[in-house]
């Protein structure tokens, strides 16, 4: 759909543009290690709207940026991917695809770039091969940022096969956190697997992904100073969320050991949980004495920018607010923490949130992985979901026992079973009894092989109780890749056509196979409503049009239009009238609301249910051989058993197969729809 | 003997009656309106001068009524009856009634209206005029005597079995196979009762690919009889016309001949105002077989009138004042090509019925069009009626010219909204390569169904425009919804 927002950037001198679509991988590299400094990757269009405002920013509102990003001198926007793409169609109810194609034509000098689950890609279980070829390869996107939870290597290697043979940067990133076990020496493994799956350090760049903001400066010199050591040439691109409070310092350590990227987002959008202010960086930087390429009036353009829509967001923001050095405990990561914020005001148990962190915090100990998706999902779930329990069951203190009993466990006797008394042991042999069944597939290998290892026995015990032992037979330290079967694409694609009743667009099927029941509530939903997610303000689509008189203006097609209110009138039996001049011309809408009667409709759906196939009167039930016929009477295949009359033409119902009547729904002289149940036969056998 | 009409009563609603008050009004001619309950508020109640309740929904108690109309119209002051199409228009007993109440018929006489009616014998005066007819059987009360014809004739399947009385596609089936027999004789008699009263059926062989063409005729009590040329009606749905044209494709000798021979058998049989003779033409033998006279005015007049200038209401309503026909054979001289289609408030892809209320009509303007339209914005496209609710015609000076108007006329102001119609069906259709090069048949649209269907344009800026409104409207009526 056009648009017809333009901005003319002012202040901006010179071009800085140094990468744009369409140049090579390699060139890519290139021209960022001939860059003097670092550059900056803007993550305002993804992580940012992700981290602190539940994804909920609406690409009406960020496409006002674009047009500065395009003369910002960014090395990549990230505007694609994560949980995105998931809310994207769930509450913004925008498609990816046409994010990606307005944010291409307003800002046509950036990279796009999207951040991708290896083989859980934007879903959240583990796509077979083919799935993952064909999805990669319908995604216009010039960066692919690439992470696995486990630090699998191996469950990238077809996302990474496929966009390098587009041509497209890959962008491998290890998960980081700071634990004992993650070791240098760790990671150096990691990078090992990574530039041996990639052919090389040429045309690829190496991410450090710190997704929860846990990595204090020193760890984070430490560790880029090691792979720089081994691996000199090697471009390093630093991602950091601000939740522990020392994101500043941390990039700036990371820049000075020779990292060349660095994430931010606008200052304005800056909270608690997504990525350190661009304008802060830019200073904070350039004082130490690393230069950043970064076109700075124009950046202060954009932080001015988001000052004009963010106070729509306020909703959306997470009722915690204030950075938390605790997490560098409990491991949220920040792109998870809205959403989970989010899930427990629903859930109503937002009052338990310190316990779930805590609990968290003790159970990460436990299993090794890396919080984030879907692994934060999986912690996120089991963990809320013991505590829930025991709330449930005991009440508060219950949940106080229960963090007792864990990091006595956990922190005082180093996961010693056999210290445990004999009670407490039967506990923990109870507490994964109820966990998700996400839990229970990534214990037995289903996402790949775990990190540092798989849990200690009892925890098996715990989850599969008297099957733990069958259970850790069947475990697999396989890659999903190598254990699932190609889906059957062509039976998918028929499934979506069937639902929506067309053939599908490609970008509807992607979408599909990524989250088939959401896909299509959103092709319905914008079946009804057309483009209104993408032209309403912010504002309107949030709360309608209010005031008599209040107008909406916008563009279709290049062409203007105007909404006005006229008037809501009151409800009235389940109906509100509603009265708007749409371009000039006076309508009335009567809005059901939630409490209207719904007039219910038998439609034939079972083998033996019988739909009138056209929408007509029926004048006749039975045939005129043998007259009316009755519920229980026998009837041969092809024999009429209704006849529905339409604007004067016959339409005889035939019988398809032998059988007895069992049901009929309707009666004589009645008005009957296209699909409503006449009849049903129940087949002889 | 001349009559002067002083008031028309218009026995029929919708489309028919509303253009024939046009012409009424034309002439300064007052006119009543007859209308069933449903139809208190129509358009035609409004269009007429008085306007009468004649019954309840069903046909038979309000449009079919003869005596209830009869008394209609001797109780507002009409001296004269036009029933328009369909209803009572080739009903001779009611143009009896109706003269014999002492009212001007505004139609062919009863005793032309009865023996045309009776397709057998239709059939039989026109072989005998040396007009050739389709192989057929007449009389048939039993598929084992179908099933013998067929034999004896070697006559292969397809084959029709139609109403004697019939008319309008309704109470036609069409048998491919032997065993299908039985049960489309029971369907056709069965719907030849409902619609027409009588069951009587006969059967002919199904013409494949056959054109149907069809030709006009006025005449008047002096044996005047002058035709005004042909129209094409081939484009069918369910044997009811959707597309009409005016003249056909075909070649000029051939044009001349069939008109010439349609003249000749209307002036045989004392044809008196507006009839049409149909006629099915197969393009593989290049010949043309009589199939029956309609004995009234025609849905689709209108083109025959753009390429000639005539108002054929008009001409119906001097012969029924006994003046002679106002022009002569060699006067009509076509000089432009008009097309017509029928807005059906229909689901374009099943043919479903669409009822319900229109909600929204706009119709196009522009050079070169004539709407017809027998409704108005908010009102019920009720279920007991045709679901014919508009025409929309388009000429220019020859076929290619014709169909752009149509396009434009199509896709430009044309809004309807609240009842599904056929309009995306007709768009597909006239923008076809094989509809465009006139290669066609009545099998056209079943046999391109699925491509004409594709064909069908996803969407204009407007239907988005109102899918954003409906949004607003939603929101702001219930507020922020818990799914943002």
């Amino acid at each position: 759909m056009e648009t017809s927002t333009t901005i003319q950037p002012t202040g901006a001198q010179g071009d800085y543009t140094f990468v744009r679509p369409g140049m090579t991988a390699r060139e890519l590299v290139q021209a960022v290690r001939d860059l003097d400094g670092v550059c900056l990757t803007s993550v305002s269009m993804r992580d940012a709207g992700q981290s602190d405002f539940k994804n909920r920013h609406r690409i009406f509102d960020l496409k006002a940026l674009a047009p500065l990003f395009n003369t910002m001198g960014l090395f990549s926007a990230e505007t694609h991917g994560g949980a995105r793409w998931h809310v994207g169609i769930m509450n913004r109810r925008e498609s990816p695809f046409e994010e990606t194609r307005l944010l291409r034509q307003l800002m046509p000098n950036v990279l796009l770039q999207t951040l991708i689950r290896e083989t859980n890609m934007w879903g959240y279980r583990p796509y077979p091969k083919n799935v993952i070829e064909y999805a990669v390869s319908q995604v216009d996107i010039d960066v692919w940022r690439c992470f696995s939870f486990l630090n699998d290597v191996r469950n990238m290697r077809t996302v990474a096969e496929t966009v390098m043979k587009r041509g497209r940067l890959f962008e491998p990133a290890i998960s980081f956190t700071v634990a004992d076990w993650a070791t240098d020496a760790y990671y150096l493994g990691v990078v090992r697997e990574i530039v041996a799956l990639c052919g090389g350090v040429d045309e690829i760049m190496l991410c450090i992904k710190d997704m929860a903001g846990v990595g204090n400066p020193a760890r984070i010199g430490q560790l880029v100073t090691t792979i720089k050591q081994h691996y000199p040439e090697l471009l390093i691109h630093y991602h950091r969320h601000v939740t522990d409070g020392l994101a500043l310092p941390a990039l700036f350590a990371a820049a000075q050991a020779g990292a060349k990227i660095v994430d931010v987002q606008e200052d304005a959008l800056v909270r608690f949980y997504g990525h350190p202010p661009i304008l802060g960086v830019q200073a904070y930087f350039e004082e130490g004495g690393i230069h950043v390429h970064l076109n700075r009036p124009v950046a202060e353009q954009a932080n001015q920018k988001v000052r004009e829509w963010i106070g729509h967001y306020e909703w959306a923001e997470s009722p915690f607010k204030g950075y938390d050095h605790g997490v560098t405990k409990h491991r949220m990561p920040g792109g998870a923490f809205p959403s989970s914020f989010e899930q427990a005001e629903k859930g109503g148990f937002l009052h338990l949130m310190p316990a779930v962190l805590r609990v968290m915090g003790l159970y990460n100990q436990i299993v090794h992985y890396f919080d984030v998706t879907p692994g934060s999902q999986i912690t996120w779930v089991t963990c809320s979901g013991i505590v829930n329990r025991y709330a449930k069951e005991q009440g508060e203190a219950g949940v106080k026992r229960l963090i007792t009993l864990l990091s006595t466990f956990v922190e005082e006797q180093g996961q010693n079973l056999a210290a445990m008394s004999e009670a407490e042991r039967d506990e923990l042999l109870q507490l994964f009894r109820n966990a998700p069944g996400d839990f229970k597939n990534l214990l037995v290998g289903s996402y790949g092989r775990l990190p540092v290892g798989w849990p200690a026995d009892w925890v098996y015990q715990s989850a599969f109780g008297d099957e733990w032992q069958t259970k850790i037979k069947g475990r697999t330290d396989l890659s999903p890749l190598e254990t699932l079967t190609d889906d059957n694409l062509a039976k998918i694609r028929q499934s979506l056509a069937e639902a929506i009743g067309r053939t599908p667009t490609e970008e509807e099927f992607v979408l599909y196979l990524m989250h088939p029941k959401d896909a299509l509530s959103f092709i319905e939903f914008r079946e009804k409503y057309g483009v209104a997610p993408l032209v309403l303000p912010t504002d309107v689509w949030r709360n309608g049009l209010l005031r008599t008189g209040q107008k909406v203006n916008f563009e279709l097609d290049g062409k203007p239009c105007c909404i006005e209110l006229v008037s809501v009138g009151a409800e009235h039996e389940g109906v509100i009238h509603v009265v708007m001049k749409v371009n000039n011309v006076t309508r009335v809408y009567p809005v059901a609301t939630p409490r209207a009667k719904k007039v219910e409709i038998r439609r034939a759906k079972a083998t033996g249910d019988i739909g009138a196939p056209i929408n007509g009167s029926v004048w006749r039930i039975g045939n005129p051989k043998r007259g009316p016929i009755q519920v229980g009477d026998i009837i041969r295949k092809g024999e009429e058993v209704a006849n529905l009359e339409a604007m004067k033409m016959e339409n005889a119902i035939l019988a398809p197969f032998d059988g007895r009547i069992a049901e009929i729904c309707v009666k004589l002289n009645d008005i009957v729809q296209e699909g409503q149940l006449l009849l049903v036969i129940e087949k002889t056998v | 003997m001349q009559r002067t009409i002083r008031k028309v009563l218009v026995a029929n609603r919708g489309v028919p009656a509303v253009r024939i008050m046009h012409t009424c009004r034309d002439r300064k001619i007052p006119t009543t309106a007859v209308y069933s309950t449903p139809d208190r508020l129509a358009y035609h109640v409004f269009m007429a001068d008085t306007a009468i309740h004649i019954g309840d929904a069903p046909p038979i108690v309000s449009y079919l009524n003869a005596n209830r109309i009869i008394e209609a119209a001797l109780c507002s002051g009409s001296n004269a009856i036009h029933p328009g199409w369909g209803f009572l228009a080739e009903n001779a007993d009611f143009a009896q009634q109706v003269i014999d109440a002492g009212l001007i018929w505004i139609g062919p006489s009863p005793e032309v209206i009865r023996l045309m009616g009776d397709k057998i014998r239709a059939k039989e005066i026109a072989r005998r005029s040396n007009v050739p007819t389709v192989p057929g059987i007449e009389h048939v009360t039993s598929a084992e005597q179908i099933s013998t014809w067929m034999r004896e004739q070697e006559i292969a399947f397809p084959i029709i079995i139609k109403a004697v009385s019939g008319g309008g596609g309704k109470g036609m089936v069409r048998v491919d196979q032997p065993e299908q027999i039985a049960q489309a004789l029971v369907q056709a008699r069965s719907e030849a009762k409902k619609s027409f009263g009588d069951d009587a059926v006969l059967v002919e062989k199904y013409i494949e690919h056959g054109r149907h063409i069809e030709v006009q005729i006025v005449a008047d009590e002096y044996r005047h009889v002058v035709h005004l040329f042909e129209r094409e009606c081939t484009l069918q749905r369910r044997n009811q016309k959707i597309i009409e044209e005016a003249p056909s494709t075909l070649e000029n000798d051939l044009r001349q001949e069939i008109c010439v021979t349609a003249a000749r058998l209307m002036r045989r049989i004392g044809y008196t105002s507006a009839g049409t003779v149909e006629f099915i033409f197969e393009p593989a033998t290049q010949s043309f077989y009589f199939l029956e006279v309609n004995t009234r005015l025609q849905v689709e007049h209108g083109i025959t009138e753009l390429i000639t200038g005539l108002d054929i209401v008009s001409i119906m309503l001097d012969v029924a004042e006994g003046k002679p026909l106002p022009i002569k054979q060699l006067d009509v001289v076509p000089n432009r090509w008009a097309l017509e289609v029928r807005l059906n408030a229909e689901d374009p892809k099943t043919f479903g019925p669409s009822f319900g209320k229109i909600t929204r009509l706009r119709t196009p303007l522009g050079p070169n069009v004539r709407v017809l339209l027998g409704t108005t914005e908010g009102e019920d496209i009720p279920p007991y009626y045709d679901s014919l609710f508009m025409l929309l015609m388009a000429s220019g000076a020859d076929r290619a010219d014709a169909l752009r108007v149509m396009d434009r006329a199509l896709t430009g102001d044309l809004r309807i909204e609240g009842v599904k119609t056929l309009a995306p069906l007709l768009l597909s259709i006239i923008r076809h390569p094989k509809f465009v090069s006139g290669d066609f048949s009545t099998k056209f649209i079943e046999q391109h169904l699925p491509e004409l269907v594709s064909g069908f344009s996803e969407r204009t800026s407007e239907d988005e425009m109102l899918r954003v409104a409906q949004y607003v409207a939603e929101i702001s009526a219930l507020g922020s919804q818990s799914w943002m």
